[in-house]
């Protein structure tokens, strides 16, 4: 009896584990099989990740440039008020850098393609899957995750990417638009913000972007094409897809932090 | 000779008592039917290496697919035609490109050149302007004509077809029979083809070389010979 909770625990361990291995083991595969694509193959690869980044990307904009801004011209209009009585507006450059660009920026971005685009992928493949598709392709010869998996990832890497640099040029915009309205001058605004920004920063937001792509990319893909032949397993599979994702991202965001 | 499809001493379903053991020669057409309880809709999954039986042996061009390495396995089905039960057709392609899909990754040739290859099957398979239709705009027959246009894309010798004539008329599932066969030779039928399903129009049984079926207590009657 003494021995319950360990075991428990060890097998919880031992699952997560177990997990864990087999989305490397998805992950690898799906990078080899991306390597050995026919020409004819990599044109259709090319044309599927194109239609995810239109759907994940440049659908999501409008989003995007919405959460940016609000939160920007909340957090700049309250920051040039409250430091403003104790003479520090100086900090609000470090402000914008530290907490928005460098922080909040990726992980409002990601959560916010993990909640639109995140969900749709597991969804999409979970379908496939139920319909018989993916077994379809297997017996035609063809790596469901060269089809499948790889444009979506390739897509949600990209998109990731690209809408946190649009986060980031709205929020600085929304953050110009709040300091001018609390009677800032644009100038000074702009001499601060430049002055807090380093090369650092740009490249850990750049990293940032890139591996929270990988996750929204690979996670929902993996969660989505390991549902067996019930379509209720669809919802399932999406709602361990998305708080895997949300999780993941947390835990990267966080061992950024440790490491910079 | 090499013998195209064997099954030797599979279990089909747990309540069977004899193992399945069933092989399909050169040039002939078999079909295995039975309810849908029987076990019979495995067949295709342990020919193309899909699923692996719970015992016994399964043999495709002599070969253990299932046991081959996951590129080489891959590689290897592209030598057999599948036709999956309920077609299988990926919904967000054209019919036209459902069929090119296999030819794209799975072979070397020129975009122009799978174009190319791609029209004689339609053509083939009689399609016609349903071709550019999503599945999901394409009728029962239409959808059934694809995806044995699919199936042949590579012009295999060998052809695995689970219920391929579900929902379609009589004179349509023959004339999709005669597309399978891929034409005469002195020996038979230009191809060897497994059917399996529940059941399929008297004028296909009729084209079969054999027809079993999986009885309720197991066992593999001959139908016809």
């Amino acid at each position: 009896m003494s021995s319950g909770p360990i075991v428990q625990i060890g097998g919880v361990a031992a699952r997560w584990l177990s997990r864990v291995g087999a989305l490397a083991r998805f992950g690898f595969g799906g990078a080899r099989a991306a390597l050995v694509l026919p020409r004819a193959g990599r044109a259709v690869v090319f044309r599927v990740t194109l239609n995810q980044i239109r759907f994940t990307a440049v659908n999501a904009i409008g989003l995007i440039v919405l959460l940016s801004g609000i939160l920007s011209f909340l957090v700049i209009s309250q920051a040039v008020r409250e430091l403003g009585q104790i003479g520090a507006t100086g900090l609000i450059g470090t402000l914008m850098v530290v907490a928005i660009v460098r922080e909040l920026g990726p992980l409002i971005t990601a959560l916010a393609i993990v909640g639109r685009s995140g969900t749709a992928i597991a969804a999409e493949l979970a379908t496939n899957k139920v319909m018989g598709e993916v077994r379809a392709l297997e017996g035609m010869g063809i790596d469901p995750r060269q089809y499948l998996v790889l444009p979506r990832f390739i897509g949600a890497v990209m998109s990731v990417f690209a809408l946190l640099v649009v986060f980031d040029i709205v929020a600085i915009s929304a953050g110009f638009a709040a300091a001018s309205f609390n009677g800032m001058t644009g100038t000074r605004y702009t001499q601060i913000v430049l002055q807090s920004l380093s090369p650092g920063d740009v490249w850990l937001t750049v990293a940032k972007a890139l591996a929270f792509g990988c996750i929204v990319g690979i996670l929902p893909s993996y969660f989505g094409i390991s549902v067996r032949r019930a379509a209720t397993e669809v919802p399932i599979a999406v709602s361990r897809a998305t708080v895997a994702s949300i999780v993941g991202v947390f835990i990267c965001s966080a061992l950024f932090v440790a490491i910079s | 000779m090499t013998v195209p499809l064997a099954f030797e001493n599979i279990p089909l379903s747990a309540r069977e008592r004899e193992p399945f053991t069933l092989s399909v020669a050169s040039h002939q057409t078999v079909a295995v039917l039975g309810d849908e309880d029987s076990g019979v809709d495995r067949l295709g999954g342990y020919a193309m290496g899909l699923e692996r039986p719970r015992a016994g042996t399964v043999r495709t061009f002599d070969t253990d697919v299932e046991a081959l390495p996951e590129r080489e396995r891959l590689a290897f089905r592209r030598r057999v035609g599948y036709l999956p039960a309920g077609d299988g057709l990926l919904q967000n392609l054209s019919l036209r490109d459902n069929v090119a899909l296999p030819l794209r990754f799975g072979s070397d040739a020129t975009p122009y050149d799978i174009d190319g290859r791609v029209n004689v099957i339609l053509v083939a398979v009689r399609l016609g302007a349903a071709a550019d239709r999503r599945p999901a705009r394409a009728n029962e027959e239409e959808c059934r004509r694809a995806a044995l246009a699919r199936a042949i894309a590579f012009d295999p010798l060998l052809l695995v077809l689970e219920q391929p004539f579900d929902g379609i008329t009589a004179r349509a599932s023959a004339e999709l029979l005669e597309i399978a066969r891929g034409g005469e030779t002195a020996e038979g039928a230009r191809r060897s083809i497994l059917i399996t399903g529940q059941e399929i129009p008297t004028v296909v049984q009729r084209r079969c070389d054999r027809v079993y079926r999986l009885t309720r207590a197991g066992t593999l009657e001959l139908e016809t010979a």
